[in-house]
């Protein structure tokens, strides 16, 4: 699959933004993240983690307000890792409504292991995989003939490079669940390492490999072979 | 700080800032290198087009609504749960004896009904006569004052639970004496049935033991 090296816009000037960790010590190396921290949902990161505590506790007291606040913060990328997840936006859709139900039914049993948003993203992705899971069993019982167990990626509104967006969605369904969960919660949501690793309950360092392993395949499934990569390795 | 072509990789899982900065210097002398980190940086430019945040203020609507319904549905279970709402709050070990007694109960009942009232010679009567019956009521009196007593003693500890376990022996207390008034309200109408003089008994005892494990937990 060629595809990537044709539409993947390769001259692209790229600026280096390094992002310091919530952890001291390691810097992470983030390619232009500032144009989707504007405009874009609000970061995990900037807030604050007492207002990630009151969120928390007035959800816990059942304050609508306060789920309506957590949906105005993380909604849309909710939905949108989501319908990367799934595929589907209706799918997403339901993902996301069932995760803040979810959250409602077992807020009570919050204890503040992680932070309330890291502990919410948890659910929604154990969410989308019980979606997948029973969406391939229905599969199953409707038909044997089709064997595909990936969802079938439904066509949404164009970006500037779709033909790059179709590849990519189809390489990252060839990628083991992990380094697929990992590649679009730190490339594509720009969370941290240190909050995936809350959210998958993996450790920092096997999150930091997990994208290694992640985007070294991607660039396998989506690159025509060079010669200069042999030597390399 | 000086890095080669193999440790490009290395640099690319976990490298620190001065690490990268010393890859992107080496790159500028090495094609192969400076190839290597273009096409990864290229895989971050090209994740994005899988970021698409437009607002669906419908979503939240659809949100709202189920959310409002679950607390319906939750408020509806707590008005049909009655006096067992306390369940969820007492431990399941309690929860397990009271289930066991509330089987032991019934099954006895179900028995009783089933052989019907059977005279055996030398057995006492299950409907208590006049005599027997005074004799009854005055022991149950003694044996309620004595219970009382310790209620009295350990009520201090209950009003002011100072732990999650007194808290739950005050919730059972409360079911307890509810049973107790409910079975003395029934063997009030039918003072003879020795059946529900002995289910009285058996509950009188439960309390009993149960303030004493108050006492006991207190100490």
């Amino acid at each position: 699959m060629g595809t990537m090296g044709l539409a993947l816009p390769w001259k692209t000037k790229i600026t280096s933004v390094l992002r310091k960790p919530a952890a001291v010590g390691r810097w992470e190396t983030r390619v232009g993240p500032s144009d989707h921290l504007t405009g874009g949902p609000a970061q995990e990161g900037a807030e604050p983690a007492n207002e990630d505590a009151a969120l928390a506790a007035a959800c816990r007291a059942g304050d609508l307000r306060a789920y309506e606040r957590l949906y105005a913060l993380h909604g849309a990328r909710m939905k949108n890792l989501a319908r990367n997840v799934l595929g589907s936006t209706a799918d997403a859709e339901d993902a996301v409504q069932e995760t803040f139900l979810k959250v409602q039914r077992s807020i009570a049993g919050f204890r503040g292991q992680s932070s309330f948003v890291t502990w919410t993203y948890r659910i929604l992705i154990n969410t989308c995989y019980d979606a997948r899971r029973s969406r391939l069993r229905k599969k199953e019982v409707t038909t044997d003939e089709d064997s595909e167990q990936t969802p079938r990626m439904e066509p949404r509104a164009p970006g500037a490079h779709p033909s790059l967006r179709m590849a990519l969605e189809r390489a990252l369904e060839k990628l083991t669940r992990h380094q697929r969960d990992v590649f679009l919660l730190y490339e594509v949501e720009g969370f941290r390492h240190a909050e995936i690793a809350g959210m998958l309950e993996i450790t920092e360092a096997a999150s930091k490999n997990t994208l290694f392993q992640a985007k070294k395949n991607l660039r396998d499934l989506l690159e025509p072979p060079r010669n200069g990569r042999a030597e390399l390795r | 700080m000086n890095v080669t072509c193999k440790d490009c990789e290395r640099i690319f899982e976990d490298g620190t800032a001065e690490e990268w900065a010393a890859l992107e210097a080496h790159a500028v002398a090495c094609a192969t290198c400076a190839e290597e980190i273009r096409a990864w940086k290229s895989l971050s430019v090209a994740a994005k087009e899988l970021r698409n945040y437009s607002p669906t203020p419908e979503l939240w609507s659809r949100i709202e609504r189920a959310l409002a319904e679950e607390d319906a549905r939750k408020a509806r279970r707590r008005e049909g749960q009655g006096w067992f709402s306390f369940l969820p709050n007492i431990s399941l070990g309690w929860q397990a004896v009271l289930a066991g007694a509330f089987v032991l109960i019934l099954t006895a009942s179900v028995v009783r009904i089933i052989r019907g009232p059977v005279d055996h010679p030398g057995k006492p009567d299950p409907l208590l006569k006049s005599a027997a019956l005074k004799e009854v009521e005055s022991a149950e009196s003694a044996y309620e004052k004595a219970i009382d007593k310790l209620a009295a003693e350990a009520k201090p500890q209950l009003d002011t639970p100072a732990t999650p376990l007194l808290a739950n022996y005050h919730e059972k207390l409360l079911v307890l004496d509810s049973a107790i008034a409910d079975l003395r309200a029934q063997a009030g109408l039918n003072p003879s049935n020795a059946q529900l003089r002995y289910q009285l008994l058996a509950m009188y005892q439960e309390k009993q033991r149960t303030l004493e494990e108050v006492l006991e937990a207190g100490k």
